[in-house]
């Protein structure tokens, strides 16, 4: 077997899923304004144009300005940044993204172009140009940017519910697959609420406009935070769709999940609030203050969003096929045998100064089963986790990993292998001494074997689902049982 | 003859991968000699003063520089994506061992962005000579920067695993490689004739030369007859001395490499690029002498220099590609290559390439036709 070994970096205390998370974060924000920015626009320009807005013409320019500083320039390239962050996180999940969609993906790239050409035809000549021109120019530049986000979403949302695709494997049962629709619809209104609010600070920031201008300005602003209201409603849709485990940690069996997600309902829910009173009253004015207040929310809102679309896949990159540390479930059968870091090609940064070559190995076993979601002592530190535990219990709880939590896929490799990452936690927990001893127990890695052995490599969610079966039989033989009595 | 010595799949993508590489070279050689050419400028006014003879260039690329750089990342996402489908495993593992360094384009070029769009902003003639060479020098530094890294992480995903192993091992910042600095000077004394190139189109397009098709101003070695002279005079000589640089860079360029592949670059699978090369950079020279002698510029003079530079520049690419496949083995991805063709959705691709492109076009002439109407909103 050919496993793909690749050099693996390490980003000190942070996890590496805050790391990706951090630029998803920035890039998706600013991708989203870029989109409702463009919708937003066009409605302005038509506003303009039939008479229905005076001040709408002069808003246009101003605003558009902001939405290509700020789109074309960390809008495109934090595009490229998450792409370039994802290789440096997991090389696997990319290269499969890749290989799978590299049509659709192409495909979006000629939006992009699309979306450059129009924007910057508009950003350079606009002001001299016919409004008809205009508004075309205008509705290519949304159209290309929705567009954009049309054909991301699609291979986003297979990472988590690739169900059709596993079965088929072309390349439209993974696109259009269960959660994409939600996904799609949820993010076009966030897009136009997010619009709404740049617009309601830009509006604020106008020097020549009197408090009426502003305040006539801003109602027709927060209609685009109106949509909102249906944002119950998809999020119930999509989580309808999403794998039951991943819904139960997000609803309060991981703690940290759970946090993320009452942040982003939380925010989302105070903008809300926010638009009803604005959009049942008229006479309602919001000033620069309050609007930046919102936006700052807005952002909490995305962020925790995208830490829960993130996280919700654990214990996979790409649900039932790749293990978030670039690990498939046909690997960790087969390096259950043969073994998998021992053959890490790879030297470790620090060889020399750790005393024995069993050591070495743990820090290989670390390095790339766990460092992607476990720092040694930083972020959800590894070190931390297991201190207060025997020997004995490290050795059962890895090597049941997938037991211990199922948001955890299961080891892969040799109980050698295994016993070398618990000698490596110890020795590290020691404070690095320089002497070590080599545990070469031959009942130590008979025991290890044995817990090894007991669950396999299946992962944790399908033991979660047998479980769960089982339960129900049982349950359901006893019912039985009773009405046979 | 590369590439054919490869199966179907692989040269589907390779040839993918080309053609969309060549459009990401063509305005990265714009911005790359184009920075050079203005930080050259306000070096220059800050030791003696304004330099009112440039101006007209100067103006030009500051205006259009920043989108210039748009459509350089544009344009690159393309072959970023093919390259993942011939050359995974060498490229992301080049990615992962350069780590930050390789990260700290991303930051460098939102700095270069902004930098660009300060440089073209209404006052910059205000701001004291010092001030935009420093910003005039920034913004080179960070292409040069951005060049460079793309370079040596180009070459470092050539080497072999023995190599990799050393590089992660050292967890040095930089990856030092003999063919680092000489072939870099290629890509970038390579730039010129590009920018030249697109200067004089910009300007033709552009309605300076007049409302006519076409201007002569007779030969440009004589005194000047029209204001237009030293403008195109300066276009002339960016051309010539980027061409010359060129054939010296590449000589130069192919002592450092190693002797098989030399071998291979010289060899008679090569000969066609090194044909169509040299026919493109001699029908440049051609077309540069024949601006020169008659200060003539028209559409076919453009269109003529446009054919030479995609000739130079896709053989340049093809060549490129021999130097990696010397020491990458391609043949070995075979088998992803196979997979990445049996997967759908390039009729899809095909379709929108051309609902996009007609878009785009549609966006120019809509330009076009609404800047001719003069007509401007109240
Ligand atoms: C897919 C991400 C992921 C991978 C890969 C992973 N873990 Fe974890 N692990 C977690 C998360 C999340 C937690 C929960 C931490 C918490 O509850 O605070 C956790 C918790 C733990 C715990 C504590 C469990 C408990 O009950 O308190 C241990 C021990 C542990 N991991 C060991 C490992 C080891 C050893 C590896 C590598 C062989 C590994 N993990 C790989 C995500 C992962
Ligand atoms: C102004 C900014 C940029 C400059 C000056 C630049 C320059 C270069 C240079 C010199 C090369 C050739 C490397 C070599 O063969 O040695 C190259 C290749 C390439 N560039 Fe750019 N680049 C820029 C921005 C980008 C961006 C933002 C991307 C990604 C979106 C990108 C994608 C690529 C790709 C994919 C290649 C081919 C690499 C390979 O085949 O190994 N470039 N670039």
């Amino acid at each position: 077997m050919d496993f793909p070994f690749y050099p693996s970096n390490d980003f000190g205390p942070l996890m590496k899923g805050m790391v990706i998370g951090g630029v998803g974060i920035l890039h998706v924000f600013l991708a989203q304004f870029a989109i409702g920015g463009g919708i937003l626009l066009c409605v302005f320009q038509w506003l303009a144009m039939t008479g229905r807005s005076k001040l709408a013409r002069e808003f246009v320019d101003g605003y558009f300005r902001w939405v290509v500083l700020i789109s074309f320039v960390l809008g495109a390239l934090t595009g490229v940044s998450i792409w370039l962050t994802t290789i440096q996180i997991s090389p696997r999940t990319i290269g499969l993204m890749v290989q799978e969609f590299h049509w659709l993906w192409a495909t979006e790239w000629t939006f992009f172009c699309l979306e450059v050409a129009s924007g910057y035809a508009f950003y350079r000549y606009g002001k001299v140009l016919p409004d008809r021109t205009r508004l075309g120019l205008r509705m290519s530049y949304s159209i290309a940017s929705w567009m954009s986000l049309f054909w991301i979403n699609g291979i986003l949302s297979w990472q988590l519910t690739p169900a059709g695709w596993l079965e088929h494997r072309t390349v439209w049962s993974g696109f259009f697959n269960p959660s994409f629709w939600p996904s799609l619809l949820f993010r076009t209104i966030t897009a136009l609420a997010e619009a709404g609010l740049f617009a309601c600070l830009i509006i604020n920031l106008a020097t020549n406009w009197t408090r009426e201008q502003k305040q006539t300005m801003l109602h027709r602003a927060f209609y685009f935070l109106a949509p909102m209201a249906l944002m119950p409603l998809v999020g119930a849709w999509y989580f309808a769709v999403v794998p039951d485990d991943s819904r139960r940690w997000v609803m309060g069996e991981s703690v940290a999940m759970t946090m993320f997600m009452t942040l982003g309902v939380g925010a989302s829910m105070l903008i809300g609030a926010y638009a009803v009173v604005m959009l049942v009253n008229r006479r309602n004015f919001i000033n620069a203050m309050t609007s930046l207040v919102l936006i700052v929310l807005a952002v909490g809102a995305t962020a925790g969003g995208e830490f829960v679309r993130e996280g919700m896949r654990k214990p996979y990159t790409v649900r039932n096929v790749l293990y978030s540390n670039s690990i498939t479930e046909a690997d960790a059968a087969e390096m259950r045998c043969n073994g998998g870091a021992a053959r890490d090609p790879y030297p470790l940064k620090n060889e020399a100064s750790i005393p024995n070559e069993q050591l070495r190995l743990g820090a290989k076993v670390y390095r790339m089963q766990c460092s992607i979601c476990h720092t040694e002592e930083g972020a959800n530190g590894l070190l931390g986790l297991v201190r207060t535990w025997t020997p004995s219990q490290v050795r059962l709880n890895i090597a049941q990993l997938q037991r211990t939590k199922p948001f955890m896929p299961p080891f892969a490799g040799t109980a050698a292998e295994l016993e070398a990452l618990v000698q490596w936690l110890a020795w590290r927990e020691a404070g690095n001494p320089t002497d070590w001893e080599v545990s070469a127990e031959p009942e130590v890695l008979k025991t290890i074997q044995g817990h090894l052995d007991e669950v396999g490599t299946v992962s944790g969610i399908a033991l979660m689902q047998q479980n769960e079966a089982a339960a129900r039989i049982r349950h359901q033989d006893e019912r039985n049982q009773k009405g046979s009595r | 003859m590369f590439p054919f010595e490869f199966e179907p799949a692989t040269i589907f993508y390779l040839f993918l991968y080309g053609a969309t590489l060549v459009l990401h070279v063509l305005p990265m050689n714009y911005v790359l000699a184009g920075s050079t050419y203005l930080a050259g400028i306000a070096l220059w006014e800050l030791a003696r003063g304004p330099s009112l003879a440039q101006r007209p260039l100067v103006e030009l690329l500051r205006d259009w520089m920043p989108f210039a750089l748009g459509v350089t990342i544009t344009a690159a996402v393309a072959p970023l994506l093919f390259l993942q489908v011939l050359y995974q495993r060498p490229f992301y593992t080049a990615n992962l061992l350069l780590f930050h360094r390789w990260m700290a384009i991303l930051p460098v070029l939102i700095v270069a962005f902004y930098l660009l769009y300060l440089q073209k902003s209404h006052g910059w003639h205000k701001f004291a000579p010092w001030v935009r060479a420093c910003v005039s020098t920034g913004i080179l530094g960070c292409f040069a920067f951005v060049a460079w890294s793309w370079t040596e992480n180009h070459l470092l995903s050539t080497r072999p695993l023995e190599v990799w192993k050393q590089v992660y091992a050292s967890s040095d910042w930089f990856y030092h490689d003999p063919e680092l600095m000489p072939r870099l000077a290629v890509w970038y004394v390579g730039a010129f004739p590009v920018l030249a190139a697109a200067m004089l189109w910009q300007l033709w397009w552009g309605g300076q030369f007049g409302t006519t098709t076409a201007v002569t101003i007779g030969n440009l070695a004589q005194p000047d007859h029209s204001p237009l002279a030293p403008t195109l005079r300066s276009l002339c000589i960016l051309a010539f001395v980027g061409l010359a640089g060129s054939v010296v860079a590449g000589l130069g360029y192919f002592l450092f490499l190693d002797e098989p592949v030399r071998a291979r670059l010289i060899s008679s699978r090569a000969w066609p690029y090194l044909g169509v090369a040299s026919v493109g950079l001699l029908g440049q020279a051609w077309l540069w002498r024949y601006v020169w002698k008659s200060g003539c510029v028209c559409g076919g003079t453009i269109a003529s220099l446009a054919g030479a530079i995609v000739m130079a520049v896709g053989a340049a690419t093809g060549l490129r590609e021999m130097r990696r496949t010397a020491t990458v083995d391609l043949a070995a991805y075979l088998e992803q290559h196979t997979a990445a063709t049996k997967i759908g959705g390039i009729g899809v691709f095909l379709v929108f390439a051309v609902v996009c492109t007609g878009g785009i076009t549609a966006v120019v002439l809509a330009v076009r036709r609404g800047l001719a109407a003069g007509n401007s909103p109240k």
